[in-house]
């Protein structure tokens, strides 16, 4: 069977969520993989989230909010760029790598950047192959 | 934040959206899926849950199944969260309790040429609505009374305006002005682009009708000390300065006349604030002729009775109305508000920092809003161009555009942005110059000329017309020569270098937020990079600010001309009137709560808070959200090294159970 990345996409309410629903509008594609986490902002994105997914067996984590300077609250996404520096190092701890975890924006009005992101994520999770947490929870 | 652990009734309804949705999800595989999870009392399907059909439907089954949980699946919840939540409202279940699974934009429409996985992901997105509502609790919205009246804070061209347009709908509006008179920076303009209008001539009915107004209190020679916030209602702390000149002032002018302060021999000094420091005042004086309120002041710093222990009372002595009295102390005023613009203005750019223009090292070369108070007819000159250093006549005249603006990045001296007006004001003056002695020569060095508001261009054209030079460049050095002074500027387009003999040098300066860090703080609001006020949206919501009941009109936000300016004041006011006019406020209750029992009062969540909107409490040792403030971004909730607060609705088990079942595997609990 060939392999499907499992990407949860975690989307602030005013840019990233919005631009997925622009981008669907417009009958812009991507892979089905892609499933999205509803969140006001990305500033309320804990850590915690990303291995979580990891640990549910998602083979890549996308993190969309709005482009720095244009946050609904001011700093929310400033707040989510800085939890997830953090986070990536304990993923290269994990053996997970950082090229699984990506922090990006998309306005509300770019639907195609929010398709372009996820495809283009996809396909380097692709790469990457499926998560090697899988197997352990296999196990 | 103890998570419902009883049995709940969910229903689950299915949206074809005409085929939308239905063309590419099996739709009954779907429901067949739904009807399978956890607490799922009923899962059904529609053709349009949008319709009336369908929202009576939604009704029937919550009234008839005593549903205390829904999930939609249809479009993105930017469509009817809001309607399918008011109408579950209407059959009596709490309105949030309702979710929507968005398997239109972000299923359907996206992987349409892929029907099994749409599909398979439809089930997934719909599992995932339902385990997070298993999850939320249902919310109270609670609403606050919202105090009648507003404050405007600023007096100028952006102040008076919404006062007026607020005063009129009915609303109560109390007007503060820092300085002894409205009118600000407009009543110096003397005449405003691009119709040579004469500035005082359209600004003073509206001072007067704002003075004169039965809704409106004027509370000038004052400011705002403090502010304090409770639900609905601003409470303003504002110190009246004393005037030391009482209200049975006449206006005679004698004091004036007789305050020896800045005569020829006086020790004493002052620069007049109206004429930008080319002439002097008095101790005691009024700043303009339409001064309003018509009431004299005394300037206690540079009074001999206050500076020199009691050594003068010329004034008491020669006031026919005993108006003076130096016995006068500040006063304190509080003034309680629902709403709050702020209009404080700009002020004038001083140029002294950028030591190659010379500014402030030699009489003849100004500012533009000093060249301004040098046209005035009633000014230090009576309206004569004339050199400073000696009297004579200007034959030549060179304005420097860009001074303080659109400065190189990183600059401590100067300003990054573009102050909008001065490529205009400077055009305005060098007609003004040309209609009022047409043999001067004067030269516009400029960077880019931006003549981009109505009738703008033609005004430059006219500009030309009249002989006016526009030399593309901005000068190396301003230094004086053989009795004028020399301006060394690289001619852009023509390559060569000048060397312009000026007998004034007029700065265009850049136009830069007032200093109210003290009030901006009071009032929670942030300033965006170029230092002015941080405006809830800088394209779509200009005039609100995030705090809720703050509003922000004219320079304050951002330069701007006076036809911007009344535009921006006159939709500040219209939304200060929309929220005024609803009478209650009502609180978003998907905000921050904290958990009392698991709050250690670190004030790790106070500080990141970017709206003031939680406090430790130092008492009772735990935070405390001020619901009025908070936006429900969440922040604080990442940082909370014991989980202690959380946003409703996005609490972590809530988001975590989302997660869970969105993902590719279970995990055995």
């Amino acid at each position: 069977m060939t392999f499907e990345p499992q990407v949860c996409a975690f989307a602030c309410n005013w840019c990233g969520y919005s631009a997925a629903d622009q981008a669907g509008a417009a009958k812009l594609e991507y892979p089905a993989g892609v499933k999205i986490v509803r969140l006001m902002c990305t500033g309320m994105m804990d850590p915690y989230y990303v291995l979580r997914a990891f640990e549910r067996g998602f083979d890549g984590v996308l993190i969309i909010g709005c482009h720095i300077g244009s946050c609904h609250y001011g700093t929310g996404n400033v707040q989510a760029r800085d939890e997830m520096a953090r986070v990536s190092g304990v993923l290269n701890a994990l053996g997970l790598g950082q090229g699984r975890l990506l922090v990006d924006a998309a306005s509300a009005s770019e639907g195609p950047r929010f398709a372009k992101l996820a495809n283009e994520f996809v396909e380097r999770v692709r790469k990457l192959g499926p998560s090697p947490l899988r197997e352990v929870i296999a196990q | 934040m103890t998570e419902p652990a009883t049995k709940r009734r969910i229903g689950v309804f299915i949206c074809h959206c005409g085929g939308n949705i239905s063309d590419v999800v099996d739709i009954e595989a779907l429901r067949r899926s739904a009807a399978t999870h956890d607490d799922v009392a009923l899962a059904t399907d529609s053709r349009f849950m949008c319709s009336n059909e369908g929202q009576g439907q939604l009704q029937k089954e919550i009234r008839e199944k005593g549903l205390d949980g829904v999930v939609v699946a249809c479009c993105t919840p930017k469509m009817y969260e809001d309607l399918f939540r008011e109408k579950a409202e209407e059959a009596g279940m709490n309105p949030y309790l309702l979710e929507i699974a968005n398997i239109r934009e972000q299923c359907s429409y996206a992987h349409r040429h892929e029907p099994a996985k749409a599909t398979a992901k439809a089930k997934l997105i719909v599992k995932a609505q339902v385990e997070k509502v298993r999850k939320l609790r249902p919310l109270e919205v609670k609403t606050a009374p919202i105090q009648p009246g507003v404050a405007v804070i600023g007096g100028g061209i952006a102040g008076i305006h919404a006062s007026i347009l607020l005063a009129n709908l009915g609303h109560k509006v109390t007007l503060i002005e820092k300085s002894p008179t409205i009118g600000g920076n407009m009543a110096r303009s003397v005449k405003t682009f691009p119709t040579d209008d004469c500035a005082m001539c359209t600004l003073s009915p509206k001072m007067n009708e704002a003075y004169n107004h039965r809704n409106i209190e004027l509370l000038t020679y004052a400011e705002v000390r403090d502010a304090a916030r409770s639900p609905g209602k601003w409470t303003l702390t504002v110190e009246k300065k004393p005037r030391y000149v009482t209200d049975a002032c006449i206006g005679c002018d004698r004091c004036t006349e007789r305050c020896p302060v800045s005569t020829a021999k006086s020790p004493i000094q002052v620069d007049s604030e109206w004429d930008q420091g080319l002439a002097k005042r008095k101790a005691i004086y009024i700043p303009f002729s339409q001064a309003l309120p018509q009431l004299w002041t005394i300037d206690a710093d540079h009074c001999f009775y206050f500076q020199r222990n009691r050594a003068c009372r010329v004034c008491q002595m020669v006031c026919p109305a005993k108006a003076i009295d130096f016995t006068m102390k500040p006063e304190t005023l509080t003034v309680d508000v629902g709403a709050v613009i702020v209009a404080t203005g700009y002020k004038e750019y001083d140029p002294t920092p950028l030591a190659h223009l010379g500014y402030g090292r030699h009489p003849d070369i100004l500012t533009q809003m000093q060249f301004a108070r040098m046209m005035d007819a009633v000014g230090p000159t009576h309206g004569e161009i004339v050199r400073r250093s000696d009297g004579n006549p200007a034959d030549t005249i060179v304005m420097v555009q860009c001074v303080g603006s659109r400065g190189a990045p990183g600059d401590p001296n100067v300003h990054e942005y573009c102050s909008r007006v001065c490529c205009m004001v400077a055009v305005k003056h060098a007609q003004l110059i040309k209609k009022a002695r047409p043999e001067t020569e004067v030269y516009i060095l400029y960077n880019d000329l931006r003549a981009y508001g109505k009738g703008f261009e033609e005004y430059y054209a006219r500009s030309m017309e009249l002989g006016v030079k526009y030399v593309r460049g901005l000068p190396g050095k301003v230094h004086p020569h053989r009795g004028k002074l020399l301006v060394d500027v690289d001619d852009m387009l023509t390559g060569r270098r000048l060397g312009l003999p000026a007998d004034l040098v007029v700065l265009s300066a850049a136009l830069e937020p007032n200093p109210i860090d003290g009030l901006l703080a009071s009032l929670h609001l942030d300033k965006t990079a170029d230092g002015f006020v941080k405006e809830y949206h800088a394209k779509i919501n200009p005039t609100e600010t995030a705090v809720k009941g703050v509003f922000v009109a004219g320079c304050a936000q951002g330069p701007k001309d006076i036809t911007d300016t009344i535009s921006q004041a006159g939709a500040a006011a219209m939304s200060a009137a929309v929220f005024l006019g609803s009478g209650e406020m009502t609180l978003n209750p998907v905000v921050a709560e904290v958990d009392p029992a698991l709050c250690r009062a670190c004030d790790r969540c106070t500080e990141v808070c970017g709206f003031d909107a939680v406090h430790v409490d130092p008492e009772r040792l735990i935070a405390i959200v001020d619901e009025t403030a908070c936006t429900g971004c969440g922040k604080c909730a990442v940082v909370c090294p014991t989980d202690a607060i959380a946003v409703r609705q996005f609490t972590k088990p809530q988001i975590v159970a989302s997660i869970d079942a969105l993902a590719p595997m279970a995990v055995a609990p």
